[in-house]
């Protein structure tokens, strides 16, 4: 049973959030303001805040901040902004994820789970030494088998290949031709596209939104990585 | 003590005080001057004064001799028989004048003494000796006169001593030979050293006076060094005041210092002259008036004497005066740092050069060069001409060739200078100002005028930004205001979705209120982004990216997607990567936006052409497909916002796409055209190719 703190200036979408959240299972604490909220967070158990960026009195930002000053509690913050800055700070000042309005009711239901995963099963997964994890990917090569957020998902000897390459050299930018011929082991000689192929099937079984990714990144027109420190 | 300095008391105290000593000095100098006669004369009678009142007493004394002779011719006339009333009254009026002159000679009246004798025989003709009195003991100096009777033009006199021996006769003073008439005669005279108060006469009055000049010198001589430095000291203290005023900081100007100082000073100086020649002549007056009055023969002198020597002290006040406006002015001048220019000579000199200046300047560059060139060739030219004969000249020439280097030089510095900041400013920097100091005028005007159009420019430049931000804020707030509505929107149908719904027109109603909620969704997100993309407000980062891999990377997003609309890619690279200066993510919305527009307006089972060239430093990456619907608009329409291909708006999409990826490929340095031939739609995108 987990509590989550629903902030919001618009109240109609606190409604909504609270009914999908309900329905899943959770149990919900409403906040209209920054203010709010933090009042609400240090007066409840709270297991997850889901926080507006635009709001009166105390903007998201500040109150992500403020809460972070004594709480490591998951924050997804809700944005409409879509500048890339919004973004960025947020998850620099200690929001854990985001999703820009509109959103999808089942997208927030899929991050929401996905953090309280991460959240409870904190330091649940030995690290062996065949372990490679990145954010909620963790990948055993001696068992073959890669998590996501604890959830075992299944892929395909080639799919697994690539994200091992790509685990195995977080930051690092691979083209297309580059990671052909080391999955291949053969040179590339125009055939690359395949790549391009198997990797957005990567991308949509790890991914919880395959058109914004959060782990596998498209640099385009230089290759894919995957996010270093996700 | 500065209370002093800016007090206007003490300055009218100081004026007094000047005034009143420079009168009093001026009188104490004047007598002091009188007496330094009698100071420096060892025995009164060396004086000029003495001299002059004893040649008066000869002249005199020959006037009553000669005056004796005409009187005698007269009276033999007059016995002879043969005279009238006229000559009778002349007799008479030269018999007055006879006896008043013989009367100043009586021992009782004079202490001149003399002997008149016969040249030839030596027969004592007068005397005012007393009887059995020797000349020579009487008198220490004896002067002689020898002259002839009737003609008055021989006047020698010839000074011997007969007890020193000095001086000397004129050899004729003992002539021999006929006696004729005019009859030859000697004057023997002199006064003797010391004189008593028996006889008070013009020598006594002499003597007395010497006695008391050289006892009062001393006295006169210390009143006038102190009143003078009484004087000085009232001077510096103006000085030291001039100038400044209570409650005023700076140094005042006053109408004195309005008048152009030289003038000023000249008429100054003249003045001091005039004073001081006034001065002296009073002085002169002054002594030879008192000799007069020793000589009795100008009684009211004692009191003009005094009032001369006031006189005098007046004199030296007014010069004192006129030396200590002058001496302010300069020292006011001097303190606020105003003498050289408010000289005439300055105006004058300062307005010359102006002119001339400004005529220079007023000439066209081209004019100016023309004549200073001119100018240059001639003086060389009379420079060679004389320096044949004079090597001087060669020098000159030398030295103006130097000064013709250092001009040269002065000028290619400056055009340096102006050239650096040109191009600091046209490399962006439109805050830099070229510094203008000790720039030749023409360049100087050149380099103001570029730092004012740089100021604008960073004016214009600041105006922008300012306004792109506002823009920026603005679109942000209304995508933020039309997004948080919609998510309720579609959160709430999503919910309503999930009731159980009976009706089954409720459903279907439910499936429009879907289906135009995600509609409108992608509308507003398109409308935000083409804001965005067209008003420049998005951020770009251009790096250099391979566009082989990039649309490797969109057919991977896009090949099943359009295979599921029976479109056929076909793709032609050339060989190897091809480089452009891009933002990623920018140049993948505009290809996506183009596959998106195939996958929507493409004819089923037709093939889309995506050619990458390059050449000439470009690259252009082309899209081409076969149109599901007649084109019925031009390409440049089809580029406008919310223009579709066909006129009913019932399909997907919100006819932004094209525009969108026009304005991302310009934000990018790059161009965007379309091309519609009958059914082929074809769009081009042209990038800077990357080395």
């Amino acid at each position: 049973m987990y509590n989550i703190l629903i902030c919001d200036d618009d109240r109609d979408i606190v409604s909504a959030l609270d009914i999908y959240l309900t329905s899943e299972g959770y149990q919900t604490i409403k906040a209209y303001d920054g203010r709010e909220a933090i009042r609400a967070a240090e007066s409840h158990e709270v297991h997850l805040i889901l926080m507006d960026i635009m709001m009166p009195e105390l903007d998201g930002i500040r109150a992500t901040a403020k809460l972070r000053e004594g709480s490591n509690v998951p924050i997804i913050l809700l944005t409409a902004k879509s500048e890339d800055t919004d973004k960025i700070l947020g998850l620099n000042i200690g929001a854990d994820d985001y999703i820009t309005k509109p959103f999808n009711p089942l997208e927030v239901i899929a991050r929401v789970k996905s953090q309280l995963r991460r959240y409870t099963a904190l330091g649940g997964a030995e690290k062996g030494p065949g372990l490679i994890t990145a954010g909620p990917i963790a990948m055993d090569d001696g068992a073959k088998v890669v998590t996501v957020d604890g959830e075992p998902i299944s892929l395909t000897p080639i799919e697994y290949n690539i994200l091992k390459l790509l685990l195995s050299h977080p930051g690092q930018v691979f083209s297309s031709a580059q990671i052909y011929e080391q999955v291949w082991n053969d040179p590339a000689y125009g055939s690359e596209n395949t790549v391009a192929v198997h990797i957005r099937h990567l991308r949509e079984k790890i991914e919880i939104n395959p058109a914004e990714p959060r782990y596998l990144k498209v640099v385009w027109g230089l290759g894919y990585k995957i996010e270093k420190g996700a | 003590m500065k209370k002093l300095q800016y007090s206007a008391a003490s300055k009218v105290c100081a004026v007094i005080v000047l005034l009143a000593a420079a009168f009093g000095a001026g009188v104490f100098g004047v007598r002091a001057v009188l007496s330094f006669g009698s100071v420096a004369d060892d025995s009164w009678q060396s004086s000029s004064r003495f001299y002059s009142a004893r040649e008066d007493r000869r002249r005199e004394l020959k006037e009553g001799i000669g005056l004796a002779w005409s009187l005698e011719a007269l009276e033999e006339q007059i016995k002879a028989g043969n005279a009238d009333a006229t000559l009778r009254t002349d007799a008479e009026a030269l018999r007055e004048n006879r006896e008043s002159l013989e009367q100043r000679f009586f021992r009782e009246a004079t202490w001149f003494r003399f002997r008149l004798m016969n040249a030839d025989t030596g027969e004592v003709l007068g005397t005012n000796l007393a009887e059995g009195e020797s000349l020579f003991k009487t008198v220490q100096n004896v002067h002689r006169d020898i002259f002839e009777l009737g003609d008055r033009d021989i006047d020698d006199i010839s000074y011997y001593d007969p007890q020193t021996g000095v001086g000397y006769l004129p050899p004729d003073s003992n002539p021999k030979g006929e006696t004729t008439l005019p009859m030859k005669l000697v004057l023997e005279y002199g006064v003797p050293e010391t004189v008593n108060a028996s006889v008070q006469d013009e020598f006594y009055q002499l003597q007395v006076a010497w006695g008391e000049e050289r006892a009062n010198f001393d006295m006169y001589l210390t009143g006038f060094l102190n009143l003078g430095a009484l004087t000085l000291a009232a001077l510096l203290w103006l000085l030291w005041t001039a100038g400044h005023k209570p409650g005023e900081e700076s140094i005042v100007l006053t109408w004195q210092e309005s008048i152009f100082f030289d003038v000023y000073a000249a008429v100054m100086i003249a003045a001091e002259i005039f004073l001081a020649f006034s001065t002296v002549w009073t002085a002169q007056q002054l002594y030879w008036g008192a000799a007069d009055v020793y000589a009795g023969m100008n009684r009211d002198f004692e009191k003009f004497y005094q009032l001369g020597v006031l006189g005098a002290g007046a004199l030296f006040a007014a010069g004192a005066g006129c030396a200590a406006l002058l001496l302010r002015t300069l020292v006011v001048r001097l303190k606020a740092g105003a003498l050289v220019r408010t000289t005439l000579l300055c105006r004058v000199v300062t307005w010359t050069v102006r002119t001339v200046h400004d005529f220079v300047r007023f000439l066209p560059i081209t004019w100016r060069t023309a004549l200073g060139f001119g100018a240059y060739v001639m003086f060389t030219v009379w420079l060679f001409e004389v320096g044949r004969y004079e090597g001087v000249f060669m020098l000159i020439y030398f030295c103006l060739q130097v000064v013709l280097l250092l001009f040269l030089g002065w000028w290619a510095y400056g055009y340096y200078r102006l050239r650096q900041g040109t191009k600091t400013i046209a490399g962006g920097n439109l805050e830099y100002q070229i510094d203008t100091r000790r720039m030749p005028h023409d360049l100087r005007l050149q380099a103001e005028d570029l730092n004012n159009i740089s100021v604008g420019l960073a004016g214009a430049v600041d105006e922008k930004m300012r306004s792109e931000r506002f823009k920026a804020e603005l679109i942000t707030n209304v995508s933020h205001d039309l997004k948080t509505p919609l998510t309720s929107i579609i959160n709430y149908v999503n919910l309503l979705k999930s009731t159980d719904q009976t009706d089954p027109k409720a459903l279907e109603y439910i499936e429009v209120l879907d289906r135009k909620s995600q509609r409108l969704k992608k509308l507003t997100e398109d409308l935000v982004e083409a804001s965005k993309a067209s008003t420049g407000v998005l951020s770009v980062a251009r790096e250099k990216i391979g566009m082989g891999q990039l649309i490797d990377q969109a057919l991977g997003e896009w090949e099943e997607k359009l295979n599921d609309h029976s479109l056929t890619l076909v793709t032609t690279l050339p060989e190897g990567e091809t480089w452009v200066y891009a933002d990623g993510r920018h140049l993948w919305r505009v290809i996506d936006n183009l596959l998106s527009n195939c996958a929507k307006y493409a004819m089923e089972g037709t093939r889309v052409y995506l050619d990458l060239e390059r050449g000439k430093g470009q690259v252009a990456l082309s899209v081409k497909n076969i149109s599901r619907e007649a084109l019925n608009v031009p390409a440049e329409r089809l580029m406008e916002r919310f223009v579709r291909g066909e006129e009913s708006r019932t399909t997907e999409g919100s006819g932004l796409g094209l525009s969108i990826a026009r304005s991302l490929t310009e934000l990018q340095g790059g161009s965007f055209e379309l091309a519609v031939d009958g059914d082929l739609f074809k769009a081009i995108v042209t990038l800077p190719q990357a080395n």
